[in-house]
């Protein structure tokens, strides 16, 4: 009887301090919380805040491109406006969306991602429908990066498949981005006319002659580069320009037979523009990025512009594809997805068949 | 077993410090300094070098211009206040876990232990994506979180929550050992001689496994500053806002501004230095004390 | 299955012990908050998919593979750690020499420097054309891009623990003891077998034991090194990565738990087993 009573001692002195430990740690958790919630979110009056949430090298072109709406906004509205920006992988930065990052407008570097979002029931459908051009903003093309002089005297798609030649590529796995060289090197195939079993084959090929995998396109031209992996690099057009002006010296091989043109949408985060009420500059500044000033800047940091006018300013600088096909072509992003990457579909066959 | 004769005993000095009076000895010694340079050197020394030489590589002006960028002090403004917050909160959740399992005998204590030990050999994508199914907002607490408008995630808190469960270990586990070599007979020897329990803790226990406890802390803020994975996961990478100096790094190298990952890197490698110093003022502190005694 | 273990001894050292049962309420507070809630949120999340469907996506033949690749490689890592780790402690515990402050300080490194610029420095350092690459290279060794560089990247992270655990041990112990076993003849390895190691072994164990586990868990470093190609040098926590990127959240949790519970198991037996080896030694 002595230890019962005892023992329901400590349970209540258990009990009352723990209720005491746990009211500890939910002031000092309240505490670092309203130290997060000090930074000022006035959307009312002299400043607006909008957050921009974008694939990783869209930075040197938002970094240019921001003050100049901001300049506008605030000739037209008397309003500041003060961005917060985070720039990572697409699909990682997606997957925060959905979780709960408080991203005003999304500019990723696929629509899966974006579906993604709008699945979550973050986005109203019908987003691309809105905006100006199908909501892509910038475009891209896979190239061919060599090394000093082209030693294995690469030329086109179908080098990338001899024996003697080893091909660097992101892991289409790990790097939603990556999708675009596998869906090019699938195109560069079906879109002359080939068959489905012969792109496959012509895929298991390239990836047969791939030694690594990285993670993205970063680390693949890191590895490339720095560490002087094989022979060709498969990379998107940005990413090369941005490393040349970086001040890695890459000489690089554009396929213009044919290529596929990488998309990259944009959207406005509906769920969230209405509830941090911002909603009016932050599709002014979708609008904004549609103008020949905001496209001229996309088209500097190494994107591919999709206003006519901008286009022909830069023709120079972007050679013009003969055939370049969109996922459409490729029977949309749905498709692709089960077809190409989902478990069991055409890339884990390939690598399955590149076992041992 | 038998007796050694071949080498005769001219070890004579017993008040030396270091044991190396006699040839083999100082041969020994030798051999084993010069393979723990070498060693590290392969593991450590020779990647960090190569680290100091890609942030110098585009010379002093680029180093010095990351140094000062709004941004980048940010980051360490941040990676500061994390560290203050979690090295503190694990410091005595490590004491007590340590208290716990080393004084005490009772079952699934080993069980305890690996659970302690868990959060290491747990991916901190992982880690993060815990965190996200808890809080996010499509989490248990989410809805809750949303009704009261307070942010975990992709805030101060999450990212608080994400290093501190990334560092949870050390300080337990590198006390337990030293409390365990040493034993509580001082503790009930104290204890008997009338000291109150906190008297106890900070004349006994805590002098005892001061070195412990001083690596425990050195870990503890080393990966709290250094974390990047789960870290990542939570914060949202927002410039400026949620960014840590490890996230600063990472992003610098993704927009092919290699230099200044590399310059931001070399200034979380130069926290070697603080291990110098705590180590240090911990020394002459409990030198002093020690001559007192 | 913590309520029974809290609830008993906690009234045992009441009666006994030193301290409050204070240290005993923080730790279980502690953990469930951060440790066990998250856990029991992760195998909530696995548990919305059927048995048939978990058994089948954590026995799939990649994810073997990235199991065998990132438990023997840690395993191999931690315990060639716990040989060189014990050497450094005792090199920085017992002797002077120029220069040792910098290789104590430099210990710590492997924490403080950003997993992915680690992954970045030893995949250049250890590429053909690196500065250790290219004097190996000649030999026909490859490191970067290899399972080797798996296992080179696992002993630079997992480097400090085997030290760190081992040195505040040696230097809470007395020399004399080492000393009186010098003049009573003993030779030197007699004394390091019979005298020395004994009282350190369950910190070598405990640092083996932790960096192992951290080895288990590195992602960040490791996915630069290797080559992430499956049944070669695929680890897990890559292989989660690339679930998570398909955003197949049950999938890489599934993955995950495997990891935890396997680590788990293999962390209780090298702490039993340290248990073990105390009973003698008392």
């Amino acid at each position: 009887m002595v230890g019962l009573g005892y023992g329901f001692r400590t349970v209540r002195l258990l009990n009352r301090s723990l209720i005491r430990l746990i009211a500890g740690f939910l002031v000092g958790l309240g505490l670092t919380v309203s130290i997060a919630a000090c930074s000022p979110v006035g959307n009312s009056g002299s400043q607006v805040e909008l957050t921009l949430v974008s694939f990783a090298v869209t930075r040197s072109a938002y970094e240019s491109i921001m003050p100049l709406f901001a300049a506008k906004w605030k000739a037209e509205h008397q309003q500041e406006v003060v961005f917060n920006q985070s720039y990572g992988g697409s699909g990682a930065q997606a997957r925060a969306v959905v979780d709960g990052l408080d991203a005003d407008i999304v500019n990723l570097a696929l629509a899966l991602d974006v579906k993604r979002i709008e699945k979550a029931g973050l986005i109203q459908p019908g987003w691309d429908k809105d905006i100006p051009n199908g909501a892509i903003v910038t475009h891209s093309v896979v190239d061919l990066v060599t090394r000093e002089g082209n030693p294995k005297n690469i030329q086109g798609w179908s080098d990338l498949a001899r024996e003697d030649v080893r091909v660097v590529t992101a892991n289409p796995k790990t790097s939603g981005g990556a999708r675009w060289n596998f869906m090019a090197l699938w195109g560069a195939v079906t879109q002359k006319g080939g068959a489905d079993p012969q792109a496959q084959e012509f895929t298991a090929q390239v990836y047969q002659n791939a030694p690594l995998l990285p993670r993205d396109a970063r680390e693949a031209s890191d590895a490339f580069f720095q560490q002087e992996q094989g022979d060709v690099l498969l990379n998107y057009e940005n990413e090369v320009i941005l490393a040349r002006k970086k001040g890695m010296d890459l000489p690089s091989v554009l396929p213009t037979d044919v290529n596929i043109s990488i998309d990259n949408p944009i959207a406005v985060v509906d769920k969230n523009v209405d509830r941090h009420g911002n909603r009016e500059v932050a599709e002014a500044f979708v609008q904004f990025l549609f103008t020949p000033e905001a496209q001229r800047e996309f088209a500097k940091a190494g994107f591919r512009p999709v206003d006519p006018q901008i286009v022909q300013e830069f023709a120079s600088q972007y050679p013009t594809v003969n055939k370049l096909f969109t996922v459409k072509e490729l029977g949309g992003w749905n498709e692709v997805q089960a077809k190409f990457f989902d478990d069991g579909a055409v890339f884990d066959q390939i690598q399955a068949s590149l076992r041992g | 077993m038998t007796l050694n004769t071949g080498t005769t005993i001219d070890r004579s000095n017993p008040n030396l410090k270091n044991a190396t009076q006699s040839g083999e000895n100082s041969r020994l010694k030798w051999v084993l300094i010069g393979f723990v340079v070498f060693y590290m050197s392969l593991i450590i020394f020779i990647p960090a070098l190569n680290v100091f030489y890609q942030a110098f590589q585009g010379g002093i002006a680029g180093f010095l211009h990351t140094l000062t960028e709004r941004e980048f002090l940010n980051a360490v403004r941040l990676t500061i206040v994390i560290a203050a917050i979690v090295v503190p909160v694990n410091t005595i959740f490590g004491l007590c876990a340590a208290w716990v399992i080393a004084r005490n005998q009772f079952p699934g204590r080993a069980l305890l232990l690996s659970i302690i030990d868990l959060p290491f050999s747990i991916s901190p994508v992982v880690a993060g994506l815990m965190i996200v199914l808890l809080y996010g907002r499509q989490g248990w607490f989410g809805p809750l979180l949303q009704s009261l408008d307070m942010k975990i995630i992709f805030a101060l808190p999450g990212m608080v929550l994400a290093t501190a469960f990334v560092s949870l270990p050390f300080v337990a586990r590198e006390v337990i050992p030293v409390l365990e070599e040493v034993g509580p007979e001082q503790e009930e020897a104290a204890k008997t001689l009338g000291a109150k329990d906190w008297q106890v803790f900070w004349r006994v226990t805590l002098p005892n496994v001061r070195w412990g406890l001083v690596y425990g802390i050195i870990l503890t803020n080393a990966r709290a500053m250094g974390e990047f994975g789960a870290v990542a996961v939570v914060s949202g990478n927002i410039v400026g806002k949620t960014q840590t100096l490890p996230l600063f790094v990472e992003e610098a190298y993704k927009q092919y501004q290699t230099q200044a990952a590399y310059t931001a890197a070399t200034l979380l490698a130069c926290l070697a230095i603080v291990t110098l110093i705590v180590k240090e003022v911990v020394e002459r502190r409990s030198g002093l004390k020690r001559g007192t005694h | 299955m913590t309520s029974t273990t809290q609830s008993q001894p906690s009234r045992r050292e009441r009666g006994k012990f030193s301290l409050p049962s204070m240290p005993w309420r923080v730790t279980i507070l502690y953990l469930s908050v951060m440790l066990l809630l998250p856990i029991v949120a992760l195998f909530a999340k696995a548990s919305t998919l059927s048995p048939a469907k978990i058994w089948q996506i954590a026995t799939d033949p990649v994810a073997l593979s990235a199991y065998d690749v990132t438990f023997t490689t840690s395993l191999a890592a931690s315990l060639v750690n716990g040989v060189a780790g014990v050497i450094i402690a005792w090199v920085i515990v017992r002797y002077e020499f120029p220069g040792k402050k910098i290789l104590d300080a430099a210990i710590d490194l492997p924490f403080a420097l950003p997993t992915a610029v680690a992954g970045l420095t030893l995949a250049t350092v250890y590429s053909d054309n690196g500065w250790i690459g290219a004097l190996l290279a000649p030999f026909g060794i490859k490191v970067a891009f290899t399972r080797l560089g798996v296992f080179v990247a696992m002993l630079f992270i997992s480097l400090p623990f085997v030290v760190r655990t081992v040195q505040p041990v040696l230097q809470e112990t007395e020399i004399d003891v080492e000393e009186a076993a010098w003049s009573l003849g003993a030779s030197s390895s007699q004394t390091f077998w019979r005298v020395v190691l004994p009282p350190l072994l369950p910190a070598i164990l405990t640092g083996i034991a932790l960096g192992f586990a951290r080895a288990v868990g590195e992602y960040g470093s490791i996915v630069i090194i290797s080559s992430n190609i499956p049944f070669k040098d695929l680890i897990a926590p890559v292989l989660i990565f690339q679930r998570l990127e398909q955003y197949d959240y049950t999938g890489a949790t599934v993955i995950g738990l495997v990891m935890l519970l396997v680590s788990l198991v293999m962390l209780l037996g090298i702490n039993l087993l340290q248990a073990w080896g105390r009973r003698y030694d008392a």
